[in-house]
């Protein structure tokens, strides 16, 4: 019995062992066939819960393709350890880039600094992470100037007084401070603007509209949401229709996504900064592309200008862009 | 031989307990992170006023050169003396230029730098408050990629805007600047691309009985000087 059993235990292992070798020839494998056409290019971003995300990978994988690269898009989930995952599959997967949208400005580095030790250059899109070292560059929207410019729009509409509410970003990105420091560069120096609260709703719609309509209760004749992006924007907008504050609350957003522009163009939402996602994206593509074919010096970051687009410009812009790039 | 596995397990403890109790950084990864803690923005845009801006002050361009070139020839205005650090529609540029005091706001002064100097041509700041990164963008400078956080590269324009309604704008407020008088001027501006597209610089864009507005290059003062 204890003769069979350990039979048996021997079988297994030696299954096991068998399994694991062919796995690794295989890895090895798909990493040889990247020396075979132009190779495979990863695009791992954020979230693709968020219509400006979609677009942000969709556009960075069609550059790719377009340049003659196999494109595959990761979905971090917001999550740094499945973003962490991601990168272990993409370093066995045999990938020659990665065109990056962080999860976090501090967290995504050790992800970025592992690629780069397993010799697959990163290209960052949008959101940046703390470090100089270990991305090749990073393609950044400018939010702390386009959050001025949106701060002195906001001053002009309220006409310097006035109480306000500002829903934040995810407080461990980058981006969720630029603009709120951008836009409070301006606004405090009004001391009849009050804010008279400031909460995060996390980037997302659904969080913005239970936190807005939690803070009407408390605040019930705010005059305008300063949103640190158009989800939220869009989420602050439902609970103002919702509470029947829509036509006397202003709302004002950021991203330049489709939503919202239609919103603009109706009349409701205010402003909102138009950062120019596939314009990032396409760029970041590109860069890969020069990187693999030998150009190595590259800018370690590059800021995009955001656009203000109001009520006033709005026949200037579209979803996700100008009107003249479409 | 319990014994040994006894000693075996406790040694696989320990050792457990000792790596999770030390760690090892690179000290290149320290002292980084510990530069990203104490940077000093307001250091460095003293260092910026103090020690570099006026190093190029001798490469401004004479505002009333640039204000033709935005009016005839935008691009050629960019390609000769626009700056950006990184991809915009809008360009800062670092001028100089005399001209005659037409109107007194609030927040900024109307000049005239073009004959017969009787219509404004810029919008000097003379706010305690001034917004964005016309100076430091303009001076050419300051590179994002000097920084792994880009807020501290937004930090020190907010501390050189600081610097300069202190030392610049609050001094000759108290000048008490006239109507009439003729001043002479370093500055920069940030013009977009597409500014020129429905109006020229210099032209009425609205009017009423009382006022006339007009399109000027709108401008943040480096230094002042009454002529």
């Amino acid at each position: 019995m204890a003769k069979k059993l350990s039979f048996c235990i021997i079988m297994i292992l030696v299954l096991a062992l068998s399994t694991f070798s062919c796995k690794q020839k295989k890895q090895q494998q798909v990493g040889n066939e990247k020396s075979k056409g132009k190779g495979k290019i990863a695009v791992v971003i954020s979230t693709l819960n968020n219509p400006w995300f979609v677009v942000l990978g969709d556009t960075a994988k069609e550059r790719a393709e377009q340049l003659g690269y196999e494109a595959t898009i990761f979905d971090s989930q917001n999550d740094t350890a499945k973003e962490s995952d991601h990168f272990d599959n993409i370093i066995t997967g045999g990938y020659a880039a990665i065109l990056f949208n962080p999860t976090e400005a501090d967290g995504s580095i050790a992800n970025v600094k592992k690629a780069k030790e397993a010799k697959i250059p990163t290209f960052c899109i949008d959101r940046e992470i703390n470090s100089n070292d270990v991305a090749v560059t990073q393609i950044l929207s400018d939010n702390y100037s386009g959050c001025v410019e949106m701060g002195q729009y906001f001053v002009k509409k309220m006409n310097g007084k006035g109480k306000y509410v500002e829903l934040l970003g995810i407080l461990g990105d980058n981006n969720t401070w630029n603009r709120s420091k951008g836009f409070h560069s301006v606004v405090d120096n009004y001391p009849n603007l009050k804010m008279v609260a400031q909460q995060t709703a996390e980037f997302d719609r659904t969080k913005a509209m239970e936190v807005l309509e939690s803070i009407l209760q408390a605040n019930p004749d705010i005059d305008a949401v300063f949103c640190g992006n158009d989800a939220m924007a869009m989420g602050a907008y439902q609970a103002l229709v919702a509470a029947g504050k829509a036509e006397k609350v202003m709302v004002f957003g950021f991203d330049g996504a489709k939503d919202v522009i239609d919103s603009i163009s109706d009349g409701k939402i205010i402003a909102t900064g138009m950062q120019f996602p596939k314009k990032m994206a396409q760029m970041a593509a590109e860069q890969a592309d020069e990187y693999i074919k030998g150009k190595k010096d590259f800018p370690k970051k590059v800021p995009v200008a955001v656009e203000l687009v109001t009520q006033e410009n709005i026949t200037r812009y579209t979803a996700y862009g100008r009107q003249s790039e479409q | 031989m319990k014994k040994v596995g006894k000693y075996v397990v406790a040694a696989a403890i320990m050792a457990f307990l000792l790596y999770h109790s030390i760690y090892f950084k690179k000290l290149d990864d320290v002292k980084k992170q510990r530069q990203r803690e104490t940077f000093n923005a307001a250091q460095y845009a003293r260092d910026f006023w103090d020690n570099q801006l006026f190093r190029v002050l001798d490469k401004t361009v004479d505002v009333k050169e640039l204000i033709e070139l935005f009016n005839t020839n935008m691009n050629q205005a960019i390609r000769k003396y626009g700056k950006a650090p990184g991809v915009s529609r809008s360009y800062a540029y670092l001028i100089r230029g005399n001209g005659k005091i037409l109107s007194i706001a609030q927040d900024f002064l109307q000049l005239s730098v073009r004959e017969p100097q009787t219509n404004p041509d810029i919008k000097i700041a003379s706010s305690l408050y001034i917004p964005g990164n016309a100076v430091r963008d303009a001076s050419g400078l300051v590179d994002v990629s000097e920084f792994s956080d880009t807020m501290k590269f937004n930090e020190i324009s907010s501390e050189i805007n600081k610097i300069l309604v202190k030392e610049v704008i609050r001094p000759f407020l108290e000048k008490k600047p006239k109507i009439g008088q003729t001043i002479r001027f370093f500055g920069a501006t940030q013009v977009a691309q597409d500014a020129t597209e429905q109006n020229l610089f210099g032209q009425v864009i609205s009017s009423s009985t009382e006022t006339k507005e007009f399109q000027l290059v709108k401008v943040v003062p480096i230094r002042f000087e009454f002529e």
